[in-house]
């Protein structure tokens, strides 16, 4: 292994350095039109009628389409995760609304016309009348009996209920020596990458067929969900994955306007283009949680028992897997701790907000604010250090795999391992010692500490949300490697990392190398990029058909060199005797010679350069066990984030000082690219626990539409943030490897929640809420003070 | 429609745009260069950043019509015939970006700085980039690959 | 996109900007950075659209009696680079949010005129006793700092009129602090406040806090005394979705006790 374990530099750099990465918007396609979107300014209300008439007759216009028109050519939506799956309730989603609106940005109406400025001039004259309805937009008071109802079909407005964990969390609270309890709430955040969605649409009406070019994460499933809801036969279906610039979970299938752009391609037989604008693009929400929490510890740190009643605030039903992630909350929440008694209760809920979109996290983050400001409350409470509290309830390192009390069975790890060498980082009781200093001098410093468990690769049975992939690696007549997998990257660079893995098991240079991603009609069918998953399941199944294609090589490279196959191997693009590495030929001469020399020197083998095969990691289990959990996960990375904050406790505002993230992923195919990733999730962790936070008005409407309201963390808002790297083995993947990518984000936003708490313990102040701006943390002053 | 004349990565280029144009929307229209990206038409984000007459600028808020006769530079002309700028190596060579998405405000900024400054501080480099968003990277890599590129090019001088 | 037409000016001189303008219906671009995007999200719609940037009104000068004129379309960089004349100014240009990009473009006249309340160059403008110098095909007239703010995004000029410079009346020399409140560095400013050694005390504009930027003069750093003045002057405080009125009620006398700190300091 030559390759992996390299920081090989990213194999698009030249392109995007260059300015000649195709995005989704950089496409143009002869005779495209632009499309552009109505969307409601109320969040509940009947449309009473919908007048296009100016609209139809403002200049360049091509078609005006109304919910209704649209509800006679395509069907609803398909879930990404269907709620019914999970036991819960599903609602009926269309491209454009049909009868009433359920949130303020809802798709009302449609225009197409020959440039995006006509559209959007067109857009304005275009009259919907709405007759209100009451609304709500909080999720307590969704709850209530006398609320108003999203979907009169429903009985209430919840999306799902459930209940999880193990044990008696009565008796061992009865018995616990402390008990604890808080209510905790995060706010909504969202994804927000640089690039906003979009959509290019081609309809040919020679051949009755499709081509979809779009900025998303999962074309298989997007071309299977666009076959339904425009009742195409999906093989009639392309769906081309143009460069990605940035997703985070947005671009996760579900959303209306991608059956919208291809119905408007349809009806005007044109191909028609829609790309996001940045306040559409805050639309999409995340995250949005309270927790209602009871702890009980021993006197000597144990946490014995857990209760956390949660209410998730879904928005408006969508047909995106949003809706799901605080299913992982409830899920995730006893983490890496070893915590004998859970109970958890979920209410997700409908309100007349927008949609929740699926985020980087993917719900986890939440359970990692939680129970991490559930260990430092059982800390204050007794006394004790945070960071022994947690070393007394980490799971131990000898103890994998573990069953979690929410069912988890956590692969492998030594979670104290990183708790060590963050102290280490932090040079902790010297940080503790000028702590004390400052404090004297009236300074504010505060230190936090936070575990996070990152379940990786996820597999959902009966959703897409697939735990294995599909690669094909094929090799051409000189020798070129064309690596078709089915997961996607959105910037990451799991494509290089693929390459590398190729590159490694094929025995042939880097350089030798192609990787092709996010087109159905190239690509074997996979499920593109989520969970952490590229490098377990796109690498691991690259690894296997490149496995496969080498040993073809050798035997026939072998063949010519007159040895027999045990005797050659393949390496750095030649096939050599092992025993004599100077007797060798080269790997382009071998393929020309399956291919040519099909009935002499390589009769031995299929004459297919060319290999596809799946890779399913270990540890996934549906089969219920006695407490009817199943196990969704096959890795878990882990990490431990220290966060060193200042705050000012004339204004309320907070500095980071310094971050340490101690970082196992298991074995690291490409370093530089896996810290790149967890760089940047701890970067939107920070940018969640201080200042990012949508906000709307009492009628529902978005007021934090563009990033000086939005605020996402900017270069001068940062530490130089630090990271160390552990690795622990998975028993259950390729590699050893565990996915990395959506780590950081949960424990970065804990660490600062509880290093702001440590700051102001002066103060008595409890943090019980994410994001902290500066005015927020003013009031928690006051308030303390004020008791 | 009015005639704008401009010099666009070291070539004369004559556009017919009208006023309500917005520069990165010519650049990218009717120029053809759509490495300058779009991010929020509110000059917040930073991904649409060109030079006019050596200065960045955030280019949708620029109507295009009030670059007559400007030299205009994007992203395109960076590299030249003997390869990558220096900054784009370096940037390559330090992952400094992920998607890409953002990265031709972050080059070209950084271009400017390294012009104004050859040695800047840490913290030069955070403020030359603070006008720049970027969600992949957590801005780390970057500031790791303008001080990569201020050193070799110091040393190449 | 801007969806609306119109028409486009940029006139060599003055006399062609204020010609232009006395059709009425025009919005002034100076850098643009303010301006350009309101058009594209529609906020403003106008018919004839006036581009200062050909105008000559760029650049720092002093006259013989020792005033400095600041020509309104003299941008950031510029005072960054050039502008000894006006330290405070330069000051308040260094922390620009929006990086070098915002800096190379924005406009100390623009952000006068478009008088966001978040904006930090009215309350410095206020704190150094400018007269903001007015142009139009009538005349031209000069109208106090002071004066010259009415309201959130409206100030004393008509419609006709461009504001051809700024004019403060002495070099604002050594003593003077400034303190910026801000939420992150993508935030708008919070809170700021601008001080200036005047012959009655310190000359203290609070900028952020309150539709308009706020003067307040302070005879003694004594923090009571602070809170007092700015409590008093403070009545009805800025409100937005970064930060309620209460929360700029309360740091408001913080930021200015710190701007003074500095000031005794220099």
């Amino acid at each position: 292994m030559t390759s992996i374990g390299t920081s090989a530099r990213k194999a698009d750099g030249e392109v995007l350095l260059t300015g000649r990465g195709r995005f989704v918007d950089d496409h143009v396609l002869p005779g495209m039109r632009h499309a552009a979107i109505v969307r409601s300014d109320r969040a509940h209300a009947r449309i009473t009628g919908v007048d296009t008439s100016a609209a139809e007759r403002a200049p360049g216009v091509e078609l005006v389409l109304t919910g209704d028109q649209a509800a006679r050519h395509t069907g609803p939506i398909p879930h990404f995760i269907d709620p019914a799956a999970r036991g819960g309730r599903r609602a009926e989603v269309r491209c454009l609304a049909v009868g009433k609106v359920v949130h303020a940005g809802q798709a009302v109406a449609a225009v197409v016309a020959r440039t995006r400025r006509e559209a959007e001039a067109a857009a304005l004259l275009v009259e919907v009348g709405y007759a209100p309805l009451p609304h709500v937009l909080d999720a307590d008071e969704a709850l209530l009996p006398d609320a108003p109802r999203l979907y009169e079909e429903w009985p209430d407005n919840v999306i799902l209920h459930n209940h999880y964990g193990t044990g008696d969390v009565d008796a061992a609270l009865a018995g616990a020596d402390l008990v604890v309890t808080e209510t905790v709430r995060i706010g909504r955040t969202t994804t927000a990458p640089i690039e906003p969605r979009g959509y290019l649409a081609s309809w040919d009406r020679f051949d009755e067929s499709l081509t979809v070019y779009g900025s998303v994460q999962n074309p298989h499933q997007l071309r299977w969900m666009l076959a339904r809801s425009l009742d195409l036969d999906e093989t009639r279906i392309r769906v081309v994955t143009a460069r990605v610039g940035g997703s985070f979970g947005l671009k996760m299938q579900g959303h209306p306007e991608e059956t919208l752009i291809c119905l408007l391609s349809r009806l005007t037989e044109a191909p028609v283009k829609w790309i996001e604008d940045r306040r559409e693009c805050f639309l999409s929400g995340a995250r949005e949680q309270v927790h209602r929490v009871t702890v009980g510890a021993t006197n000597d740190g144990r946490i014995v028992a857990v209760r956390d009643r949660i209410v998730a605030n879904a928005g408006a039903v969508t047909a995106q897997p949003g809706w799901a992630m605080p299913n992982m909350s409830a899920t995730t929440l006893a983490s890496g701790y070893l915590v004998p008694n859970v109970e958890a209760e979920l209410h997700v809920v409908a309100t007349n907000k927008p949609p929740l979109n699926a985020a980087r996290g993917f719900g986890k983050d939440g359970a990692h604010f939680v129970m991490e400001r559930i260990v430092d409350l059982v800390a204050r409470g007794l006394g004790a250090d945070p960071a022994h509290v947690r070393r007394v309830n980490l799971i131990p390192a000898g103890r994998f795999p573990f069953r979690t009390a929410t069912g988890l069975n956590i692969d492998s790890g030594d979670f104290p391992g990183l708790l060590d060498k963050a102290l280490k980082a932090l040079e902790y009781d010297t940080l503790r010692a000028r702590q004390r200093e400052l404090r004297d001098r009236g300074r504010y410093l505060g230190i936090g500490l936070a575990f996070e468990l990152t379940p990786e690769s996820a597999d959902g049975p009966g959703t897409f949300v697939s735990g294995f992939d599909v690669t094909t690696v094929r090799m051409n007549m000189s020798g070129g490697v064309t690596v078709l997998t089915g997961v996607t990257s959105p910037g990451g660079g799991n494509d290089t990392a693929i390459a590398q893995i190729v590159s490694d098991e094929l025995g042939v240079p880097l350089g030798w190398i192609q990787v092709v991603q996010g087109d159905t009609d190239r690509c074997p069918s996979g499920f593109g990029n989520f969970s952490g998953r590229g490098m377990v399941v796109g690498g691991g199944s690259a690894a296997l058909a490149a496995r496969d294609v080498r040993a073809k090589l050798a035997v026939v490279g072998a063949r010519m060199l007159g040895v027999a196959p045990e005797e050659a191997e393949v390496t750095g693009g030649v096939v050599r005797v092992a025993a004599e590495p100077e007797r060798s030929v080269a790997v382009p001469d071998v393929a020309a010679a399956v291919l040519t020399r099909a009935f002499a020197v390589a009769s031995e083998v299929e004459p297919v350069l060319e290999a596809t095969r799946a890779f399913k990691p270990g540890n996934i289990d549906h089969v219920p066990d006695e407490r009817g959990r199943i196990q969704p996960y096959p890795t878990y990375s882990n990490c431990l984030h220290a966060a060193v904050v200042e705050v000012d406790p004339e204004t309320g505002v907070t500095t980071l000082a310094d971050f340490v993230m101690v970082h196992d992923c298991g074995v690291v195919i490409n370093p530089a690219l896996v810290e790149g990733q967890a760089h940047g999730a701890i970067v939107m962790g920070l940018g969640a626990a201080l200042t990012e936070q949508l906000s709307y008005d009492d009628e529902g409407r978005l007021l934090t539409d563009r990033f000086k309201s939005y605020l996402l963390p900017r270069a001068g808002d940062l530490p130089e943030v630090r990271l160390e790297h552990q690795v622990t083995p998975s028993p259950f993947t390729m590699y050893g490897n565990k996915g990395a990518g959506e780590a950081g984000v949960g424990g970065a936003q804990a660490a600062v929640a509880n290093a702001v708490e440590d700051a102001l313990a002066p103060f008595g102040v409890t943090v019980t809420q994410v994001p902290l701006p500066a005015p927020v943390v003013l009031d928690l002053i006051e308030r303390a003070t004020a008791k | 429609m009015t005639r704008v004349n401009v010099t666009v990565n070291g070539r004369a280029r004559e556009i017919d745009v009208e006023p309500a144009k917005l520069l990165v929307h010519a650049v990218r229209e009717d120029l053809g260069l759509t490495g300058t990206h779009v991010g929020c038409l509110t000059g917040d984000c930073g991904a649409c950043t060109v030079r006019i007459d050596g200065a960045t600028v955030k280019s949708c808020s620029v109507l295009a019509v009030s670059a007559e006769g400007a030299q205009i530079t994007t992203v395109e002309g960076l590299a030249g015939p003997g390869g990558l700028h220096p900054v784009q190596q370096a940037f390559w060579d330090e992952f400094g970006f992920q998607c890409g998405y953002c990265l031709p405000g972050m080059l070209l900024t950084a271009c400017e700085l390294l012009e104004d400054d050859p040695d800047p501080t840490d913290e030069a480099i955070t403020l030359a980039v603070n006008g720049n968003l970027c969600r992949c990277t957590g801005y780390h890599a970057v500031k790791r690959s303008i001080r990569c590129a201020a050193d070799r090019m110091r040393e190449g001088s | 996109m801007i969806t609306r037409d119109f028409a486009y000016h940029a006139p060599a001189d003055l006399g062609g900007v204020t010609a232009a303008l006395a059709g009425g219906d025009a919005v002034i671009v100076g850098g643009g950075t303010m301006v350009v995007p309101d058009m594209t999200h529609g906020r403003t719609t106008p018919g004839v659209v006036v581009d200062l940037s050909r105008a000559g009104l760029a650049g720092l000068t002093q006259t013989a009696g020792g005033e400095v004129v600041v020509g309104a379309t003299t941008t950031y960089t510029q005072l960054l680079r050039g502008g000894e004349l006006a330290p405070l100014l330069r000051r308040v240009a260094g922390g620009v949010t929006g990086g070098p990009q915002i800096r190379n473009k924005g406009t100390v006249g623009g952000s006068a005129c478009y008088a966001n309340p978040s904006s930090e160059i009215p309350a410095a403008l206020l704190a150094l006793g400018a007269r903001m110098r007015l142009a139009s095909a009538r005349g031209v007239r000069e109208v106090a700092a002071a004066d010259f703010f009415t309201g959130a995004f409206t100030t004393e000029r008509r419609p006709d009129e461009v504001l051809a410079a700024v004019v403060l009346p002495s070099p604002d020399g050594p003593a003077f602090g400034y303190h910026k409140l801000k939420l992150s560095e993508s935030s708008w400013p919070i809170a700021t406040a601008a001080c200036v050694r005047g012959p009655g005390g310190w000359r203290v504009a609070l900028g952020g806090v309150a539709a308009t930027p706020l003067l307040v003069t302070i005879e003694s750093a004594d923090p009571r005394h602070v809170r007092a003045e700015v409590a008093r002057v403070l009545t009805e405080p800025w409100s937005d979705v970064l930060a309620d009125g209460d929360y700029r009620r309360r740091v408001a006398p913080v930021v200015a006790l710190r701007a003074l700190k500095e000031g005794e300091a220099s």
